[in-house]
């Protein structure tokens, strides 16, 4: 599913240039449930930013599902996160004027989906995180939770095959964030293969795959035996 | 994205900031509303005096006196007699008055003037006849009416034979003249024609308000103008009188024409700019507000159109809407115009057209520079835009 190989990323701070990622190389395969950890500062967001192309290496290599997506432009990058990538965020990412609903139907506008069958999906996304009966709310009408649902939801609709999230967690109490990370381990459980930026070693200890980053560099890659859905890439 | 979907979120972008787009929309509907009065004005003024020639042709000359200037029917026949070729001149005594029938008054002008007033070709008969010289001679009291006048006094009835009371005397209808139409001609629909004589002895004086001079080619009107005022100067000095020329007028016309055109241009060039300047100025505003937004859209597979065409629209929703608010006030301010103008007014739909296209090409003109901007957004620094 994932393959980089000598990912680099240098960060140019006024003359000086700050190395966040130092040639990391590894592989996660398809349908995998897998962590990315390590300290504050470590480089976790800015790999997981490059892994969605939000954000470009300075050097090194990206295959996405089998094809180099190291060079493409950001046309065909837009295209690949709304067909591929469903994005979950620390801080939701909700747009604060749309309502859940409408949030939650985004991706299938840049799909050029009509109104109606977006209508319909998107009441089901939501639906599928228990939050049928918040349809009209706008973000800031909705708890912490619930709008990480929302957000789940909205990466969920147009059914693509990674999701990626950074500290889905990291805003919400124990409690909710155990129910987030559920949601995230069942949706893996269906196929989807799931990355998860976290600093907890209790969400870490529920994937199978554990990635640590220190200083930029990948210091471990273990993948343990828990199940067997896993399908190679 | 589909363009529906795109004019859908341009108009929500709208929406979300009614009263902030509404004040932008301010300079884009002063604008194109003046634009709209100011062409009705221009084009009301030039149907005018169009319609004038129109009745009058181009050969007519109008002699009014200066205060002070002797001005009386005896100089008709020294002008004729100063002019190498044959001229109809015809006097004129003008005053406003009040006539009535025994229903009901109206205003009305009062026109003294005598058989020839015919020959100059401004008027036609709808029935009986114009003033005889024998009933001009005699001073008789009838009167020949204009068209407004048979429809205000006599409910649109045939009035030949009818009595009409102007000045305190009884006058008793000879004739009814065609309608005229709008323009200054419009006055005669509402004019009274009366024997010369007849005003003299009503008004009590023998001066005239007017001669109009018919020659039978524009070049004899150019000669008689000149014969006409060193005759005048001779007579009673410089500037005795008034001479002009439905050639002038045409001139005055054309002149006013071009000012009210450069007027336009002007008018619709501030409107453009202090418009438009308004438009990326508030549209600069949204796309920095919106900076998280545009981060959240591109990393759900907006492209560099989907947002380029997102903020375009939304200008262009602005500016338009701007612009039909600006035809609506403009059309209603024309519609309003006989209240506190007395230039004629006409509407038009090329205004309607001109307006329609300014506001979408300020809309568009403006709205690509904060367009581009918001495009060209790294979706990483707009996601972590806080703001
Ligand atoms: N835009 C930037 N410009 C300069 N330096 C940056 C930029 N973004 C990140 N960095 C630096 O790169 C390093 C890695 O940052 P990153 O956000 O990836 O860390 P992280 O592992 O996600 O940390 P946290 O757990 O606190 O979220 C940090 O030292 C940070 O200061
Ligand atoms: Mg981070």
């Amino acid at each position: 599913m994932i393959r980089v190989e000598s990912l680099t990323k240098d960060y140019l701070l006024g003359s000086e240039t700050f190395r966040a990622l130092h040639t990391v190389s590894f592989e996660i395969p398809n349908g995998m449930l897998a962590a990315i950890v390590g300290q504050s500062g470590s480089g976790k967001s800015t790999l997981l930013n490059i892994l969605g192309g939000l954000d470009r290496p300075t050097v090194g290599q990206y295959w996405l599902n089998g094809t180099d997506v190291s060079q493409l432009n950001r046309d065909a990058w837009a295209h690949e996160r709304n067909h591929t990538l469903g994005f979950v965020f620390q801080s939701f990412q909700l747009i604060p004027t749309l309502t859940a609903w409408d949030n939650v139907a985004l991706p299938l506008v840049y799909r050029r989906i009509p109104l109606k069958e977006r209508r319909l999906r998107a009441r089901q996304a939501l639906n599928d995180v228990g939050l049928e009966h918040r349809l009209g709310h706008k973000p800031a009408q909705l708890s912490g939770g619930q709008q990480q649902r929302v957000a789940i939801a909205r990466a969920l609709i147009g059914d693509p095959p990674l999701l990626l999230a950074d500290e889905p967690t990291g805003n919400l109490d124990t409690q909710t964030g155990e129910e987030i990370i559920a949601l995230l381990q069942n949706l893996n459980q269906r196929g989807h293969t799931v990355v998860i930026v976290t600093h907890s070693p209790d969400v870490a200890a529920r994937c199978r795959q554990i990635i640590q980053l220190r200083d930029g560099r990948v210091v471990s890659n273990q993948i343990s035996e828990k199940s067997a859905s896993e399908v190679p890439s | 994205m589909t363009w529906k979907d795109s004019v859908r979120i341009a108009m929500a972008g709208m929406w979300a900031n009614k009263l902030r787009a509404l004040l932008t929309m301010l300079g884009v509907i002063i604008g194109v509303s003046a634009v709209i009065v100011l062409v009705a004005i221009g084009q009301g003024a030039s149907a005018s005096v169009t319609s004038r020639i129109e009745t009058l042709g181009t050969n007519v000359l109008f002699v009014t006196p200066a205060g002070g200037t002797p001005f009386s029917q005896n100089q008709i026949a020294e002008i004729q007699r100063a002019v190498p070729f044959p001229v109809t001149a015809v006097g004129i005594m003008n005053t406003p008055a009040k006539v009535a029938t025994l229903q009901t008054t109206s205003a009305a002008q009062v026109i003294g003037t005598d058989a020839s007033y015919i020959d100059l070709g401004a008027l036609t008969m709808a029935a009986g006849h114009f003033l005889t010289p024998t009933e001009a001679d005699q001073g008789q009291h009838v009167a020949v009416v204009g068209a407004n006048l048979v429809a205000s006094l006599f409910n649109g009835n045939s009035p030949i034979g009818q009595p009409i009371m102007v000045m305190g005397q009884q006058f008793t209808v000879v004739g009814v003249l065609n309608p005229v139409g709008q323009g200054p001609g419009a006055s005669q629909d509402n004019a009274l024609f009366i024997p010369m004589t007849t005003a003299q002895y009503l008004l009590g004086t023998n001066q005239l308000s007017e001669i109009m001079i018919k020659t039978a080619t524009p070049n004899q009107a150019d000669l008689t103008d000149n014969l006409l005022t060193n005759w005048y100067t001779n007579r009673f000095g410089a500037n005795a009188v008034t001479i002009a020329s439905e050639d002038q007028v045409l001139q005055t016309l054309q002149a006013t024409r071009a000012t009210l055109t450069e007027l336009l241009a002007g008018t619709a060039a501030i409107a453009l700019i202090v418009g438009g300047i308004g438009i990326m100025n508030i549209m600069l505003v949204s796309v920095t507000e919106r900076t998280r937004e545009i981060g959240i859209r591109q990393a759900l597979g907006a492209t560099r159109e989907d947002i380029v065409l997102q903020f375009l629209l939304e200008a262009m929703a602005i500016s338009l809407t701007g612009g039909v608010l600006g035809i609506a006030m403009g059309t209603g301010l024309v519609s309003l115009a006989p209240l506190f103008l007395k230039t004629p007014v006409s509407f038009s739909w090329f205004a309607v057209a001109l307006a329609f296209v300014f506001s979408s090409a300020v809309g568009l003109i403006f709205g690509l520079y904060p367009a581009i901007k918001a495009s060209g957004l790294e979706p990483i620094h707009a996601l972590r835009y806080d703001g």
